[in-house]
Formats: C-alpha cells, sequence, structure tokens
C-alpha cells in the first residue's frame, strides 16, 4: 500500500500537511497492527537524540527527522521505514551484502532505505544513523 | 498516575473542539450559500489543533511516540462520542468520520510534539492563530458541494418488462452483501407508486422503516423515469449532511431483447472535505442502485 501510493501519489507530497496526514495515517495502521515497531522508533529516538548536537523533528514530507547541526541525518517514517544519506560507495557495499534497499525514490543517491521489522534491523537503522551522523558532525 | 496527566489535555482539546465547531456552526448561519455545513476545517483543522493542544500539555511528560500515537487515537475516540451525545450524529456517520478524525488528531499531535520540542512560542502562537483564522473564514465561505452517481446494468428482457419493475417494486428479500448495510446502515426495500403517470408520488421505502417521498417529474413508459425527492427522513445519519435531489432510470433498448438499465442519482452534500465524504456517498449510493437494479434485473429476467 505504502509502495503503491509513494509511486503513484508521490506528486501530492508537496501539498502543505498532506504527507503528515498520511504518515499519521500510517502510524494509526502501525499502532493498530505492528505496534512493536513504533517501539523500535522509539528507542532510536531516544538513543539518536543522547548523541551529540542531534536534534528530532518532522520530515517535510513525513515522519521523524534526526539532525546535527541543523542537517539531515536520516528520517523515519511511520511505517518503520528508515532513510539514511551515505557515501554512495558505502551505499554499494550495502547492497550487494543485501542489508539495504535502494531509496524507494532516488535510486541514483546515497539514500538508502530499510524497513524496521526486528531487533536487527533496529541495530542496524542505529549503525547507518551513527555512520551519517558521524558523517556530517 | 499516568491517566491523571494525560486526561485533562484530552478534555480541553475536546471542550475547545465543541466550542470550535459550535461557533462554526453560528457562523455559518448568517452566510447564505454555507448555512448548516459542516465545514471542511471541522474534519481537518479541529482535529489538527486538538492534536497540538494535547502536544501542548504532554510536552513535558516524556511521552514515547507510541504514546503519543495511542493518546491521540483516545483523543479522537474521545471527540467521537462527544460528537454523538453532543451533536446527536449517528452511529453510521461516526464510522465514517472516525479513519478521518484520527489520522489528523495524530498528525495535529506530532506536528505539535515538534512545533513544542523546538520551543519556538513565537511561531506555535502564529500557526495555532492562523489555523482559527482559516476555521472562521471556511465557515463563512463554504457551499454544499452537489454530485451525480451512474450505474449502468444489462438486463436480458425488453424495455416493456423491465418498466413496471422500475416504476414500483416488490420488497427486495435477498441478504445484503455491502458492509455498510450489513453495519446497520438502512437499505433498499421497496417501491411503491400512487399512479402509473406523470406527477404522481412514489416512495421509497428502507429497512429501517424510512421512506423518502418523491414525485414522478418524467414519466416516459419504457424510456425514462425521473423523480424528485420532495421528503427525506429526519434522520440523524442523513440530516444536516445529505440531500438526495433526485433520482432516474433510463431504459435503453438494444435491439436483441435486453435492455441496458441506468441509474442516475443525484445529492447535495453538507459535509466536507467534500473528496473524503463524497467518496462514501457516492460508494452508498452505487450501493443502493446495485441492489434496487439487481432487484429490478431479477423480477424483469423471471417473467420473460
Amino acid at each position: 500500500m505504502f509502495d503503491f501510493i509513494i509511486k503513484y501519489f508521490s506528486f501530492l507530497k508537496h501539498i502543505p500537511l498532506l504527507p503528515h496526514i498520511f504518515d499519521a495515517l500510517i502510524r494509526l495502521q502501525t499502532l493498530l497492527f505492528n505496534k512493536k515497531v513504533l517501539e523500535h522508533i522509539d528507542v532510536i529516538e531516544r538513543t539518536v537524540l543522547t548523541w551529540e548536537k542531534t536534534s528530532a523533528g518532522m520530515h517535510q514530507y513525513g515522519g521523524l527527522q534526526f539532525n546535527v547541526n541543523n542537517r539531515e541525518i536520516g528520517h523515519i517514517h511511520s511505517n518503520g521505514l528508515v532513510d539514511v544519506l551515505l557515501k554512495k560507495e558505502i551505499k554499494e557495499q550495502l547492497l550487494k551484502e543485501g542489508r539495504v534497499e535502494d531509496h524507494h525514490i532516488f535510486k541514483r543517491s546515497g539514500w538508502v532505505s530499510l524497513h524496521i521489522r526486528s531487533e536487527q534491523d533496529k541495530q542496524l537503522a542505529l549503525e547507518l544513523l551513527e555512520y551519517s551522523y558521524l558523517l556530517k558532525r | 498516575m499516568k491517566a491523571q496527566k494525560i486526561a485533562p489535555a484530552l478534555i480541553i482539546a475536546n471542550v475547545f473542539a465543541l466550542i470550535i465547531i459550535g461557533i462554526t456552526k453560528w457562523i455559518s448561519l448568517y452566510s447564505r450559500d454555507a448555512a448548516g455545513v459542516f465545514v471542511f476545517s471541522d474534519f481537518v483543522i479541529v482535529p489538527v489543533l486538538m492534536g497540538m493542544i494535547t502536544a501542548y500539555y504532554w510536552r513535558d511528560f516524556g511521552l514515547t511516540g507510541r504514546e503519543y500515537a495511542k493518546y491521540s487515537v483516545w483523543n479522537a475516540l474521545i471527540a467521537v462520542a462527544c460528537a454523538y451525545f453532543f451533536l446527536d450524529e449517528g452511529y453510521i456517520c461516526l464510522i465514517i468520520v472516525s479513519p478521518l478524525l484520527m489520522g489528523f488528531v495524530i498528525a495535529g499531535a506530532f506536528l505539535g510534539k515538534a512545533m513544542f520540542r523546538n520551543n519556538g512560542n513565537r511561531m506555535n502562537v502564529s500557526i495555532f492563530s492562523l489555523l482559527l483564522l482559516i476555521t472562521i473564514a471556511d465557515s463563512l465561505t463554504a457551499a454544499p458541494y452537489e454530485n451525480e452517481v451512474s450505474d449502468t446494468m444489462i438486463i436480458n428482457a425488453p424495455p416493456e418488462k423491465v418498466w413496471p419493475y422500475v416504476v414500483a417494486y416488490e420488497p427486495i428479500r435477498e441478504k445484503e452483501n455491502y458492509w455498510l448495510f450489513r453495519a446497520g446502515m438502512p437499505s433498499p426495500v421497496q417501491s411503491t407508486a400512487e399512479a402509473y403517470r406523470e406527477g404522481a408520488g412514489r416512495k421509497c421505502i428502507f429497512s429501517n422503516g424510512y421512506t423518502f417521498d418523491e414525485k414522478m417529474t418524467v414519466f416516459k413508459p419504457a424510456q425514462d423515469l425521473t423523480f424528485d425527492i420532495v421528503n427525506q427522513p429526519r434522520d440523524p445519519e442523513i440530516m444536516g449532511h445529505i440531500d438526495i435531489l433526485r433520482g432516474q432510470f433510463i431504459l435503453k433498448d438494444n435491439g436483441d431483447g435486453t435492455t441496458t438499465l441506468t441509474g442516475n442519482s443525484w445529492y447535495r452534500l453538507y459535509v466536507m472535505p467534500s473528496w473524503y465524504f463524497d467518496a462514501w456517498a457516492s460508494s452508498v449510493t452505487r450501493n443502493v442502485h446495485l441492489r434496487v437494479m439487481e432487484h429490478i434485473k431479477k423480477l424483469s429476467e423471471k417473467n420473460v
């Protein structure tokens, strides 16, 4: 469902508030059917905010965004989809290892995507966010 | 202990919503076009503001994102209960409005969470005031939304055989397939006609006994039956939300012993945003059409 909407209706993301409403509906769905994912997101949020000079806010297209020195480290959509900006060579390596997916929209960039479904996914998301944090700190 | 900290924000948010909706309804009475309309803001901006209000009161409680979402769902459910008790809304309407309400309340709570985390008080007050202003402007400028729903069915009988059942038909006894009918929404059961001529009265009777009084304005046997709704039931699910204006059955002879039956309905919606509520209104109307047209098809084909 999420992928379908992103693929065919992503042009609507520029309408003010609409992506946030979409994310809120996804959050409702996750709360009802997969609340463990929300717990993982909470742990990630708590952990990232312990790192020096980090802050959290709303991502412009919905979700929770982490910043360091006002530069984005990455963001998490409410279905547990984490997007992190890495160096391209690191991205290639991680893609080869099958640990991450190409970003759901920006294919030719350093962005990678990862679905948090388990404890291991959460750990990997934290590792990637920390890597991006160290790059931008 | 946590409930004691959480609850005041939920109460304040809901009292705020009731006051604002009361004000927008009162303001809309002074606008000729918008009189009685539940404006876009009532279902969009007010829930967002409700979420923001709770986020303001919860800002120092260290709630997790999951808790924000969970308590926002409670917030929306309390609003639904308030609408049932104080606004006299029907439960089918509330089923329809709930997903929209929950989405906007959760969005408001997380927008508020981000806003109050940044502690930009001046900006927060500006955003809050701007949203309130939009709500008031919206209640002055809103206008009802009109739409038409059309459905077509092939009947294996010539128009002359179909026509009598288009004008009036015996009770429908088939089980309901549409989930809202199964959930308790009244479904069409029978139509009766005072006489088979233009200007005669017609009644469409629903499963809960409610009746739509109609007047046949076009009566062309085996071709066209058009009727205006002259009186609709005073049911909380309908009143102030939707007016069914007109209905029509067009019969087209396909020349091979079959008939293409087209059912059209026109309605006026008083609840906004129309992109959301019209999706439900057209779905309900379509299922009313299909239930009636399937029945007409069955009766017509039985006598061929």
